[in-house]
């Protein structure tokens, strides 16, 4: 099976142009064999950056996609209209197109096929080589890894900690959009589009909140592997109250065990203020959760602000679809 | 109105000017690079660029009273001139760095940082 790098690369031997579809997984657009646009199903667009950054608007938008042309691409006529100016458009799509290639570069398994003479409205507004997205993508994988290597974070709903395990801490302005954005159902590709900034640099603000033991980890993965219908778990469990009976993703039964007080009086220790937590403090096993009593029933349910309502809600169905979306979307 | 090819022209007529890069701060690359500084590793000079304002912000973020910091320039002067570092926010993205660096002898860095500032306006309207 071709990967997207080799498909590319003969791609921009032939100084094709045209646009390059990877299934459901986004698109590369190319002008003379080099990329000059690129989408993935994971990250905001170069439009929602800029309508949810609040810098021009979403008619604006629109009327400038209607009225693009092949002579008059709409970034042209953004900045033409003094909606914007050339550097920030082209610093957008700059922006966009590496975030979208990471994400892109990472798809595997996915169907590819090539759409000659295909064009993106917005036009070609920066030219990138497909040696150097590469290199890109590559110097943006080691920084995440290096912020923290794991991935386990990357596509759950962001759940910032209640009470942490430290006095102080110090955050970047994007780590504070992310905390103050986060509504524990929110995963951060979800983030991204609401906060209007790159998806990439969301998903790295999480790994290092994440990596500051900042944010809720998930459980050590009691659940059969994935794959399974996530409502067979809650199940499992020996004891576990009927009230589980929902299908709440696997681990959800914790909270029971997790109440918010709980992280700070493992670490009673100054110095182990800072570090991840190694576990023990915020991932209190299930069954721990279960003898505590008569209470237990009901905190399932009074403690759903970590986690989406388990109900038949639609909501939640689609959350589960847009979750299983975005993994698939990884894998 | 100035495209970023535009405004890397525009830092490399700034007096006394060597080198300019504009570099993305969220990774650390090299979005453009001025036009008398083939020389230059660009991708390692804008990873270590980025990491120098990072580390500043980082350390001046511990030495503010209130803990917040918002660095509008850093110059750094060194054995090899005077280096500019301007970081220009934008709504949708990490900030767009300008780097230039300056001859001790032929610039002056009070017009050098006017330029910087009207040029940045002009790059970036917020």
């Amino acid at each position: 099976m071709p990967t997207a790098e080799s498909v590319l690369r003969g791609l921009a031997d032939d100084r094709a142009t045209g646009a390059l579809r990877l299934g459901k997984a986004g698109v590369f657009h190319l002008t003379g064999g080099r990329v000059t646009y690129a989408e993935s199903a994971c990250c905001p667009r170069v439009e929602d950056l800029l309508v949810a950054g609040g810098r021009i608007s979403a008619h604006a938008v629109r009327q400038a996609r209607q009225a693009a042309s092949q002579e008059r691409p709409g970034g042209d006529l953004l900045v033409d209209r003094g909606l914007l100016t050339r550097g920030e458009l082209e610093f957008c799509v700059l922006g966009a197109v590496l975030d979208a290639a990471f994400f892109l570069f990472e798809a595997t398994g996915v169907r590819m096929r090539f759409r000659p003479e295909d064009r993106h409205w917005l036009g070609p507004q920066w030219y990138f080589d497909v040696t150097g997205l590469l290199r890109e993508h590559g110097r943006r994988r080691a920084q995440l890894d290096q912020a923290w290597p794991s991935a386990e974070l990357d596509t759950l709903p962001v759940v910032p900690l209640a009470r942490i395990p430290a006095q102080q801490v110090m955050l970047t302005s994007l780590q504070w959009e992310v905390l103050v954005g986060a509504d524990s159902s929110a995963t951060p590709a979800d983030l991204a589009r609401k906060l209007g900034r790159p998806a990439y640099s969301v998903l790295l603000a999480v790994r290092q909140l994440g990596a500051a033991g900042l944010l809720r980890r998930p459980e050590p993965a009691p659940d059969p592997p994935a794959g399974a219908p996530p409502h067979t778990s809650p199940e499992a469990p020996a004891g576990a109250p009927p009230e589980t009976r929902a299908p709440v993703p696997a681990g959800a039964a914790a909270p029971a065990g997790i109440a918010p007080g709980v992280p700070s009086a493992e670490g009673p220790g100054p110095s182990g203020a800072l570090p991840r937590r190694a576990g023990a403090a915020a991932r209190v096993p299930v069954p721990a959760g279960v003898p505590e009593g008569a209470a237990e029933p009901l905190r399932p349910r009074s403690s759903p602000e970590w986690l989406p309502a388990a109900t038949a809600d639609p909501t939640d169905v689609n959350l589960l679809i847009r979750l299983r979306n975005a993994l698939e979307a990884l894998a | 109105m100035l495209g970023i090819e535009e405004c890397l022209t525009e830092v490399m007529a700034i007096p006394g000017a060597l080198d300019a890069i504009l570099i993305d701060q969220t990774s650390g690359m090299a979005v453009a690079i001025g036009g008398g500084s083939r020389h230059l590793d660009a991708e390692k000079s804008a990873a270590g660029l980025s990491g120098t304002l990072q580390a500043t912000l980082d350390g001046l973020a511990v030495t503010s009273a209130t803990g917040t910091v918002r660095v509008s320039e850093m110059i750094i002067s060194a054995d090899d001139g005077h280096h500019l570092l301007k970081p220009v926010e934008t709504v949708f993205d990490g900030p767009l760095v300008i780097y230039v660096r300056l001859d001790p002898v032929r610039s002056n860095l009070a017009l050098a940082r006017h330029r910087l500032q009207a040029l940045s306006g002009r790059l970036i309207t917020t």
